[in-house]
């Protein structure tokens, strides 16, 4: 509560705040109130149903009252015409499906059970951070790099479409890795976690151009980043608290040398999503803007931009997406879809 | 009729038609009422200067009012007065809210002793407060606390506003939802130390009592985002087991010297 006894002066959450009213006021404009209120409120949650649980999950949600809401997308209406860009646009993956409660209603999942063999039935994730991992649009066979994974969410995502080549997941914290092998145990099992299948490595990412180049026909560039919603809301280790100014102000160009990596480790041909879970204009289309002039000035690699608005209108029932980005989609919290801030960029390498 | 009901001949002599006098009688079945007491508790309405429709909507509004003894009635009309419900207000507020008659003296002297006190309230003020929400006078006073001391510090509003824009016609929750939904909308801000805010709030008269579509205007959002967010905000508070403790603990520390 805000006026708690024990609150300092100026917590980090309440300078998070003040950032967000100057920064997000020019930029979402006559949004801003309605989505800063959404952002200060109980946000909604998405059940990433688990394909490796043998527990016969699915009913129990459905009469729950939720749906997963990436197969019950309403289909009637004409999607826009495919955009320039959109020509290799396929089949989402059948296998990732995500729960969801209908718009407005605000119950709250029970936290996944084991089944028999341990492994839990669905994993809590903001529903929209599965909307990268359906644009990345895995195929069978794929070598996928996960350059920035932990706690890995998004990871179990791709793990759902079963058919991958190779699975390669990193992350430079070692705690944040742990915590993803400890998620990935949970959830997927052993003998799909095999050295021939997955590979868990803690490095650096901005140096993966320089250990493996031209290799993965996927790579999920999910990036850290001020977590809007995290730094509203939480007090502890808050990017906005003083002694952070420095690593804060450093994100554009970490999420730059970021993308670039995972631009050099895609193979031509291969595409990139890049991902984060801010508002900010600067952490989004900006870095993307700034890795496309780098990527072709610097590396000599062309790429074009995907158009995802099909993937948007597919699922405008269930999120809020950001009217006329120049670049890339958003999703924007609203109340009675409380998903989000997601934002996404897809990109396609022609060299 | 049986010995405890009302004569309908003696209540017609008063000044009621037949149908009223009718309603009068069958009002006086009510559990514990005694006709003695009925008798004079209609008498007292009449003295009081009501007309007969008023005295029966009184009646019908509250009729355990056939419960109470004469004298009690009496002292409690003298302590009303006492406490600056002259004429004209006594009578709208009894006829708005005929329960101020149930209520002993003494608990409203305390209620009163609690606005003054704890809240700073001038008699003028506290005079205002029961001629236009007399049912303040019955809320638990903790609850009454709390919505002043929410409206004082986290809305930033001075004792004198609040009777101005009748607080105490609106439950806790009420004032809650619609300030918390303007401020998280970035659209209300608690005052500093200097009483600036950054935006201009909006008075507490134009909060409270605008009408629905009138408040989603002011707050520049659809009924579906209200609707849900109380929803949302009601579960917030449920679960702050700790927030009234806590919120004590904070008015002891910084804020109490500071109502003025
Ligand atoms: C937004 S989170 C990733 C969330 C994850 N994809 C999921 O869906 O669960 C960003 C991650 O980037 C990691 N990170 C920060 N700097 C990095 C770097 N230089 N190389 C690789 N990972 C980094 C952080 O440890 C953090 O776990």
């Amino acid at each position: 509560e805000k006026w708690a006894a024990t609150r300092p002066k100026h917590p980090p959450t309440s300078l998070a705040l003040q950032h967000f009213d100057a920064a997000y006021s020019v930029h979402l404009g006559p949004l801003w109130p309605s989505v800063r209120c959404a952002l200060l409120s109980e946000r909604k949650y998405g059940a990433l149903f688990n394909n490796f649980s043998s527990d016969t999950l699915l009913e129990d949600l459905g009469a729950q009252g939720c749906r997963d809401f990436i197969s019950n997308v309403e289909t009637e209406v004409q999607p826009p015409e495919p955009a320039v860009g959109d020509s290799g646009y396929q089949q989402l993956s059948p296998n990732i499906r995500c729960f969801v409660f209908p718009r407005g209603d605000v119950s709250r999942f029970k936290p996944a059970r084991p089944d028999q063999d341990g492994l839990l039935g669905y994993y809590l994730m903001d529903a929209a951070s599965v909307l990268p991992c359906l644009a990345l649009n895995v195929q069978a066979g794929h070598n996928v790099l996960d350059l920035c994974a932990a706690p890995g969410g998004k990871t179990l995502a791709l793990l759902q479409t079963a058919s991958l080549g190779f699975l390669c997941v990193n992350d430079s914290s070692v705690s944040r890795t742990s915590r993803l092998r400890k998620v990935l145990r949970s959830y997927v099992p052993k003998q799909h976690l095999t050295d021939e299948k997955i590979r868990v490595t803690t490095l650096d990412g901005t140096h993966w151009g320089e250990i493996e180049r031209n290799v993965f026909d996927r790579v999920l560039v999910d990036v850290p980043c001020t977590t809007d919603r995290h730094s509203l809301l939480e007090d502890d280790n808050n990017i906005f608290s003083k002694s952070r100014t420095g690593e804060r102000r450093g994100l554009p160009q970490l999420q730059l040398q970021l993308l670039l990596a995972g631009i050099e480790a895609a193979c031509p041909g291969g595409e990139i999503v890049y991902s984060t879970c801010t508002l900010s204009p600067h952490q989004n289309a900006s870095v993307v803007e700034q890795a496309l002039h780098w990527a072709r000035e610097n590396h000599g690699i062309q790429l074009e931009v995907v158009d995802l608005r099909r993937l948007t209108h597919l699922f405008r029932n269930t999120f809020h997406f950001a009217p006329d980005l120049h670049l890339g989609e958003m999703v924007v919290p609203h109340l009675a879809a409380n998903f989000g801030p997601i934002y996404m960029c897809k990109m396609r390498r022609l060299t | 009729s049986s010995q405890s009901e009302l004569a309908l001949s003696s209540v017609v002599e008063m000044g009621f038609t037949d149908s009223q006098a009718e309603q009068i009688c069958a009002l006086s079945r009510f559990r514990g009422s005694n006709p003695k007491h009925a008798l004079s508790t209609l008498t007292a309405l009449f003295v009081l200067g009501l007309n007969p429709a008023s005295v029966l909507k009184v009646i019908e509004k509250c009729p355990e009012l056939y419960t109470v003894k004469e004298a009690q009635l009496q002292q409690r009309i003298t302590n009303l007065r006492k406490l600056g419900l002259v004429e004209g207000s006594l009578q709208r507020v009894v006829v708005h809210y005929p329960q101020i008659l149930t209520v002993p003296a003494k608990r409203i002297r305390t209620a009163v002793t609690f606005l003054r006190e704890k809240c700073l309230f001038t008699m003028h003020q506290v005079t205002g407060i029961l001629r236009d929400s007399p049912a303040a006078v019955l809320e638990n006073t903790n609850h009454l606390e709390y919505k002043f001391q929410y409206v004082y510090f986290r809305m930033g509003v001075k004792q004198a506003e609040m009777v101005k824009s009748k607080l105490f016609r609106f439950s806790l929750d009420e004032v809650r939802n619609r300030h918390s939904f303007l401020e998280r909308r970035g659209l209300y801000q608690t005052p500093d130390k200097n009483g600036q805010t950054l935006v201009i709030n909006p008075r507490l008269d134009r909060v409270l009592h605008s009408d629905q579509d009138a408040f989603l205007k002011l707050a520049s959002a659809s009924a579906e985002e209200y609707d849900v967010f109380k929803r949302l905000v009601e579960r917030e508070w449920r679960q702050e087991e700790h927030q009234w403790a806590r919120w004590e603990k904070w008015i002891q520390e910084e804020g109490k010297e500071k109502i003025t």
